[in-house]
């Protein structure tokens, strides 16, 4: 049973339909995970004065209600296996929405468990990311800003925000190739993203070599495609 | 002169420690104080209270008539009216010069950006450092940079400037370019100034008041030639005799 090009040939319509989908869930998974992530990240150091917000007095209990309730989120996303999430978010989810409601028709999709899955993960992870390049930000830099007299709002649009996203790059490249091999984990709850659509074609015709020499290669078209994008993002932007 | 600037029985603690104990303190319009004191004497983050970065524990700050803690709402208003210069000029790392200068009107009071950018230039030209205006800050001598970062906080037009040690991150040879510049904005705009420095020649030609702190108290004040000439405490003689010799 030697390398036979023509069974590459023969599957690759559906592996390119499995590459689609882990194209669909990664790029929804990301875009909601920055959401997530950028709420989260800047709720963990709200009223610490690296947002320009030195703790006065009058909000500083719902400060830190904000930075317990983003610190629990994070850890108990990061603490546990994204393949649990997944498990949880599909089987067990729609049985607790049942048990707590009348909704006798609930049901979750597998696509929409991964997205959600994605984007949670992918939230909890980018939230760190976000707070760690905010933090960076030298503090003189707040007080300057601050000391203009301009707007918290402003302070964080024109001064924060941009010295922090340079930062910020590196890292989400980082985490946007993990997002996205995360997705073949997907395989358990039956979504037909392409590492499924791989082991379904092995499973009928026994050709491992050829399969999965040819999902990896379209993994790594995949991962290279977000490395540039960023990269050029990082490019763009002004080195200072 | 009015008071532009008065305290009133202030305290400010961080956590447990107390670092201001009950000063009284003010400044006339067009005054130009000068304080100075040893490392940890608390001068620092007396000016630093005045436009609320740190904001006073006890008793009572009013700025161009707005009172704090009372008005606390209003503390943008102080900052407008304020402007600060810092020992480290934190100009921002992602603008030119010019973007640095123009920030605070486009930003702080809403100019368009052309008349922001002529502004600018009229401060950076008073600085002497028009045709830098496109630099980024990374590519500018500290003592450049500290002359962008004045232009910057003057721009927004305050009606006092305080200056936070402005020249004691700066190498020998470039304090003289910071001070000159401070020296032409006390005498030709007559600015209300405070100023934290270890500069003994500056406070005695330009400073209308010197002010010496020591461990969180204001110790001494005076005209600047007076004092330092005869200082009333061992602890400003022996202060001033450990500048000089430096």
């Amino acid at each position: 049973m030697g390398f036979e090009f023509s069974v590459i040939v023969e599957s690759l319509p559906p592996l390119l339909q499995g590459a689609k989908l882990t194209w669909y869930i990664t790029l929804s998974g990301i875009a909601g995970g920055m959401v997530i992530g950028i709420l989260a990240g800047l709720g963990r150091i709200a009223g610490t004065g690296h947002l320009g917000d030195a703790p006065h007095g009058a909000f500083l209990p719902l400060s830190v209600f904000t930075r317990y309730l983003a610190a629990g989120f994070v850890e108990g996303i990061r603490g546990t296996p994204i393949i649990v999430q997944a498990m949880f978010l599909y089987f067990a989810f729609p049985m607790l929405v049942k048990a707590l409601t009348n909704i006798e028709q609930f049901r979750m999709e597998a696509l929409t468990a991964a997205v959600i899955t994605i984007m949670i993960n992918a939230g909890a992870y980018i939230a760190e990311i976000v707070r760690g390049s905010v933090v960076s930000v030298h503090k003189g830099l707040v007080e300057a800003g601050l000391s203009l007299g301009i707007s918290r709002f402003q302070l964080i649009t024109y001064v924060i925000g941009p010295i922090a996203i340079r930062r910020m790059i590196p890292p989400l490249g980082n985490q946007f190739i993990i997002s996205l091999k995360d997705t073949s984990l997907f395989i358990v709850i039956g979504v037909g993203e392409l590492t499924r659509q791989g082991q379904e074609i092995m499973a009928s015709n026994f050709r491992a070599m050829e399969i999965w020499l040819t999902v990896a290669v379209m993994y790594l078209i995949m991962t290279t495609a977000l490395a540039t994008a960023l990269r050029t993002c990082e490019k763009r932007m002004k080195i200072f | 002169m009015p008071n532009i600037i008065e305290m009133k029985n202030v305290c400010k603690s961080f956590g447990e420690t107390e670092v201001l104990h009950n000063i009284d303190f003010h400044i006339a319009e067009g005054e130009v104080v000068v304080i100075i004191g040893p490392s940890g004497s608390g001068k620092s983050t007396l000016i630093r209270c005045i436009n609320c970065l740190e904001m006073i524990t006890k008793g009572e700050l009013i700025v161009d008539g707005i009172r704090i803690p009372d008005e606390l709402t209003r503390m943008r208003q102080i900052r407008l009216e304020v402007g600060m210069v810092f020992q480290q000029f934190n100009l921002f790392p992602h603008m030119t010069a010019l973007e640095n200068v123009a920030f605070g009107p486009r930003k702080a009071r809403g100019m368009r950006r052309g008349k922001a950018e002529k502004i600018a230039l009229e401060l950076l030209d008073k600085v002497g450092l028009s045709e830098f205006s496109d630099k980024l800050p990374g590519n500018l001598s500290g003592g450049q940079q500290q002359r962008v970062a004045i232009a910057r906080a003057l721009a927004v037009n305050p009606k006092v400037m305080l200056f936070d040690e402005p020249t004691s991150a700066l190498d020998p040879e470039m304090i003289g370019e910071v001070l000159d510049v401070m020296k032409s904005i006390a005498k030709d705009s007559g600015m209300t100034m405070a100023v934290v420095t270890h500069e003994m020649g500056f406070a005695s030609q330009v400073g209308d008041r010197l002010i010496f702190m020591d461990e969180g108290r204001i110790v001494e004040e005076g005209k600047p030639g007076e004092v330092m000439k005869k200082p009333g405490s061992d602890r400003l003689r022996d202060f001033l005799s450990h500048v000089k010799h430096h």
